[in-house]
């Protein structure tokens, strides 16, 4: 469809149509809802909060909101692959490529990362007795730079320029010369700004663990998910501020006439090298909460201490660790030669050794322990032989050899599909199960949550087990069909069935949650006989929490405290709580560089300069009105 | 600063020095690059544009603001009010002056026509040393804000609070001038 407009004509492809019409209707929908249910001043409330529940909320929010989207996306290349030499709608193609670029980029930076973030911002201060973030302020900053840079990537689709260059931007297609739209500047600039909030997420979360925590919680008696979000903060600090280098020189090549990765004067390998760099640990930031959430969940329905929590940490800063000395493994047919080969491979193959340490401990955990099979608990179940599977891939995988085999090949769309869904997507739906009563005070519906579990799993390894042997056979990812005689098509059609199959578990997960608020069952503080300090404080939890502040004197202080029928020691002068505000500022500063990326992107300097001068503005505004002295104190 | 200031103190300075911990990281990343891709195959080598008088020049003013800005700390700390305005007001002056000599030597490559696609080495050395300007651009900002605070008794510990965590950034952006003496221009120059 074509449509003129400021005597320009637009190329209006009928997916992006129904997007727009989907877009209004839905969005008209939410506009009444929220007038009718007099919900405009909670809207409010929120866009001005800096308390840690709430922000934590959003990141769900938005981050499940994205998950929808980037899942349909994958719905619509399963249907594009479920025949041999299928026309599905429009997706051949250019329009395919695209499809798996916002795929892969909207489910890693705007649906697990933030959905983690999320519940790293609820659990984390509740779980080592911290009453906020140590910075507030910055945390909602973090929260709204994701949540325009989401916005602005998104955008893209909606304009018909989605970027299609793969989520790993490889050069030189992602310059000027093969793409030369402005689709690939959506990626680097969505991009861009989502990660400078992770940092600064991961900063505040570093600084909470430090030094917030409640008096007698040594680092040796955190809880893992804790642990976990720890060391994740640090890969992240790494890992991001690579990926943020690596987008300012995609960023200069572009716009800037520079040429750090054309293939005549520069070097298209270094950018994989730097998007590796940051893409291997990116993995690890992805697992280890995940891993950590598991790590609470297991000990919790099994009435069981964790078994080995020494192991549990190192083995997690091992990864860590590890995970830094592994990333050109994703580049073995790049051609670095045997040597670096080799040694790629052998690091890869180490961190086998403390993911495999991890999942003993998991079941010696479970091992002789008191059973409750919740939700949260069979997400938790179900993560750990399936998870096994990918981890097992992975070795195939690392045999650098073997590789030029499996490379770009379903093989590997198999093999990170098991890893990523069955730790970090499991694991965010056990965490979301687990600690739904924390941020609403609502239990989610246990039958529907296992109506959940079970269609997921069996989707999930319905879609992805065929895909190990369809690669094995030749068939490559990012190809958008294949031929008749290729004997691909029963793997191919049974993989989209499994596609449905989990498309109608994660319905069924968005019913839940709509019956469950609508059913409005309040539970306590402690609906799932906690271990843990979390589960001490009200549900939801309040705004002031640990009011009065406990004393830890052990692992799992609540569990112990509750089998002594005794409670927690009290401590009389905490440290002084963070400051606690409401402000415009943050989402002000979001949208100062949202303005500033779309300017740059269509080449708007006047525009671009607006936007900069804003941010500018908005944070001297910042410094001249920031309160740091402590009411209270002064008072006293 | 009183007890409880001092504790939300001490988690500004931590979170600020692992912000300089992220830029680290990000300048290393930079000058990386510009280890890799310097000299480039085409266009001037690096050898024939660069000029010690220059580079002397600027790193003369800029590293002696470390120097003011350490006299002005002392003002903030034993209470001379004197001491910390001039030392504060020179940083400024030899930061401002540090950057007019950045864009007379950046405007001399650009009259030579040598932008930011002249070749990759001048790609790689604008994306580094126009970053670190950037950075002593928004120091200059800040200090002047810093001026305007000086005046507002009723925060004087956000002041001095302000004061320290400026200086962390100011010598941490001189750190990372000298890493750019040693690996951009000296050894070209000798």
């Amino acid at each position: 469809m074509q449509i003129s407009m400021f005597n320009q004509t637009f190329e209006l492809p009928s997916d992006v149509l129904a997007a727009w019409i989907f877009t209004i209707i839905a969005g008209g929908f939410v506009l009444l809802y929220v007038i009718k249910k007099k919900k405009l001043p909670l809207i409010w409330d929120y866009i001005r909060t800096t308390n840690h529940r709430k922000i934590g909320t959003l990141y769900i929010l938005f981050g499940v909101v994205y998950f929808l989207r980037a899942g349909l996306d994958a719905v619509f290349i399963r249907l594009q692959l479920a025949f041999p030499d299928q026309s599905f709608w429009v997706f051949q193609q250019e329009k395919y490529n695209e499809v798996f670029t916002t795929h892969g980029t909207i489910m890693i930076f705007f649906s697990a990362m933030p959905i983690l973030l999320g519940l790293m911002n609820v659990a984390v201060p509740l779980q080592i007795g911290a009453r906020d973030l140590a910075f507030p302020f910055l945390n909602a900053v973090g929260f709204w730079l994701f949540f325009f840079g989401a916005l602005f990537f998104n955008l893209a689709f909606f304009v018909n320029q989605a970027p299609s260059i793969g989520w790993t931007g490889y050069a030189p297609y992602s310059l000027n010369e093969y793409t030369p739209g402005v689709s690939t500047d959506y990626y680097v600039f969505g991009i861009q700004l989502s990660g400078l909030g992770t940092i600064f997420t991961a900063l505040n979360l570093i600084v909470t663990i430090f030094r917030h925590r409640a008096p007698g919680m040594k680092l040796t008696r955190m809880p893992l998910f804790t642990w976990a979000s720890l060391i994740t903060s640090y890969l992240i600090l790494i890992a991001f501020s690579v990926l943020a280098v690596a987008l300012y020189l995609l960023m200069f090549d572009r716009l800037f006439g520079t040429a750090f990765f054309s293939g005549s004067e520069g070097d298209p390998v270094y950018w994989q090298h730097l998007f590796w760099i940051f893409g291997h640990p990116e993995v690890y930031i992805l697992a280890l909460p995940a891993f950590g959430i598991f790590s609470d969940i297991i000990p919790t329905f099994s009435s069981k201490r964790i078994f080995g929590y020494p192991t549990m940490v190192v083995s997690l800063a091992l990864i860590g660790f590890l995970g830094f000395t592994v990333w050109a493994h994703h580049m073995f047919t790049v051609g670095l030669g045997p040597m670096a080969n080799t040694f790629f491979a052998l690091t890869t193959m180490t961190i086998a050794v403390p993911t495999g340490i991890k999942v003993f401990n998991w079941l010696f955990t479970i091992r002789g322990g008191l059973l409750r099979m919740t939700a949260p608990m069979l997400f938790a179940l179900g993560f750990i032989p399936s998870f096994v599977m990918g981890g097992v891939t992975g070795v195939m995988l690392s045999v650098s050899a073997a590789d030029f085999q499996f490379h770009d090949s379903h093989f590997v769309v198999a093999h990170f599909h098991y890893v990523i869904i069955a730790s970090t997507i499991f694991g965010i739906f056990g965490g979301i199960y687990y600690w739904y009563p924390k941020i609403t005070g609502y239990r989610l519906n246990e039958k529907l949550g296992k109506w959940h579990f079970w269609l997921f799993l069996i989707g999930f390894h319905l879609t992805f087990l065929p895909m190990h042997i369809s690669g094995l056979q030749g068939m490559p990812r990012r190809v958008y069909t294949y031929g008749a005689d290729e004997g691909l098509t029963g793997l191919n059609f049974t993989s989209t069935i499994g596609a449905f199959v989990m498309g109608a578990a994660v319905s069924i997960f968005l019913w839940n949650i709509v019956i469950t608020h609508r059913r409005g069952v309040t539970v306590g503080a402690d609906p799932w006989n906690g271990r843990t300090l979390e589960w001490t404080v009200d549900s939801p939890s309040p705004e002031h929490s640990f009011d009065p502040m406990p004393v830890v004197d052990q692992m799992d202080p609540f569990w112990y405290a509750k089998q002594e029928k005794r409670q927690l020691a009290i401590c009389a002068n905490p440290r002084p709580a963070p400051p606690d505000e409401q402000s415009m500022i943050p989402i002000s500063m979001g949208l100062s560089l949202f303005v500033l990326a779309a300017a740059l992107t269509y080449s708007l300097y006047w525009l671009a300069i607006a936007g900069g001068v804003g941010i500018f503005v908005l944070m001297a505004i910042r410094s001249w009105t920031d309160r740091t002295i402590i009411e209270e104190e002064e008072e006293a | 600063m009183t007890q409880g200031e001092i504790v939300i103190f001490k988690d500004k300075q931590l979170g600020f020095f692992i912000y300089l911990g992220v830029e680290t990281i990000m300048f290393a990343t930079l000058f990386a690059t510009y280890m890799i891709f310097t000299p480039a195959e085409k266009g001037p080598h690096p050898a024939d544009i660069f000029e010690w008088k220059t580079l002397l020049l600027s790193s003369f003013f800029l590293l002696s603001s470390s120097g003011t800005l350490m006299m002005s700390e002392k003002g903030l700390r034993s209470g001379r009010k004197g001491l910390l305005v001039l030392g504060l007001f020179i940083t400024l002056l030899f930061g401002m002056t540090f950057l007019g000599l950045e864009i007379l030597e950046f405007s001399s490559y650009l009259q030579q026509g040598y932008g930011t696609s002249a070749s990759v080495f001048f790609g790689s050395f604008y994306v580094l040393v126009g970053l670190h300007a950037a950075h002593v651009a928004f120091g200059v900002g800040w200090m002047g804000m810093l001026f305007l605070q000086l005046g507002r008794e009723k925060h004087a510990a956000s002041f001095e609070q302000k004061h320290r965590i400026f200086s962390y950034y100011w010598h941490f952006v001189d750190v990372i001038w000298i890493g750019i003496m040693v690996i951009v221009y000296i050894p070209y120059l000798l």
